[in-house]
């Protein structure tokens, strides 16, 4: 039963992700990658994780795609629609990808790690939520700390990118 | 199991890296670089649960807060030449150069 669900989640992910790469139009794009991170977030529930699989439909299905489409809403649709997809040099590009699947795969064959602790201490007092917080709060606060300002500078930089000219206001 | 999810984070990372280089959209290339952290958070999770740490799942919540920031500044980005170019063709972002 776990494979199955296993092969249909991983088969809306690889398909959703395909999908983004190769539709023509910038909206369909979207709406693939939608597809990708929900088949992402029930991996991450078969593997013990429902906190971040709740932060993956809330961040990216939500936040990041809806940004994109709410870009997408503001701009020409036909900016949107390209006539040609894809760069000259593509076939080079897949021989690439190609090539990085053939790697990871071959690493992912050969890695050994000790299986001894599969599933354990992922929880607290029987929540995951609750282990998370208290590593992140704990052993974790510095890099929290430093995300928190790397959110706020990447804010400024947004609006500073996107307001403007004093010469177009006149 | 391990070694099939391996395989899915690998394919998710592989595709988006061949999206980046091969679309000529930009809105469609920032999406391709989410599907390629995407990847990589698959195998934190992996090995966040097949190691026993849950230290993977908090490198995951670093990852996606800067997944967000990168996006809010690429989609800045976007707009900026927009308004300037009336194009989001990835070669007509050559004029950033200059």
């Amino acid at each position: 039963m776990a494979e199955l669900i296993f092969f249909v989640l991983s088969l809306a992910t690889i398909v959703g992700a395909l999908g983004t790469v190769i539709s023509k139009n910038a909206y369909a794009s979207a709406l693939w990658m939608i597809t990708s991170f929900i088949g992402v977030s029930g991996l991450f529930v078969m593997l013990n994780a429902p906190f971040i699989a709740m932060l993956q439909i809330i961040v990216y299905a939500g936040a990041i795609a809806v940004l994109i489409l709410f870009v997408m809403m503001l701009m020409d649709r036909r900016v949107l629609e390209d006539k040609e997809r894809f760069n000259p040099q593509y076939l080079w590009a897949i021989a690439f990808g190609l090539g990085l699947l053939a790697d990871i795969t071959v690493l992912a064959f050969k890695f050994r790690i000790n299986l001894s602790h599969i599933g354990e201490n992922l929880t607290l007092n029987g929540s995951n939520t609750k282990m998370v917080g208290d590593i992140l709060f704990k052993r974790y606060l510095f890099p929290f700390e430093l995300i928190a300002i790397v959110l706020l500078v990447a804010l400024v930089g947004a609006i500073v990118l996107t307001k403007k000219d004093k010469k177009e206001v006149e | 199991m391990f070694v099939e999810y391996m395989v899915v984070s690998a394919l998710l990372f592989a595709i988006g890296a061949t999206g980046v280089m091969i679309r000529r959209n930009f809105l469609i290339v920032l999406m391709s670089l989410e599907l390629m952290l995407n990847g990589a958070g698959i195998m934190l999770i992996t090995m966040s649960y097949y190691l026993g740490d849950v230290s993977g799942q908090i490198m995951f919540i670093f990852v996606a807060a800067i997944a967000a920031s990168e996006t809010a500044v690429g989609l800045a980005i976007a707009i900026m030449m927009y308004k300037k170019k009336r194009s989001l063709d990835i070669n007509d972002f050559s004029a950033l150069r200059k």
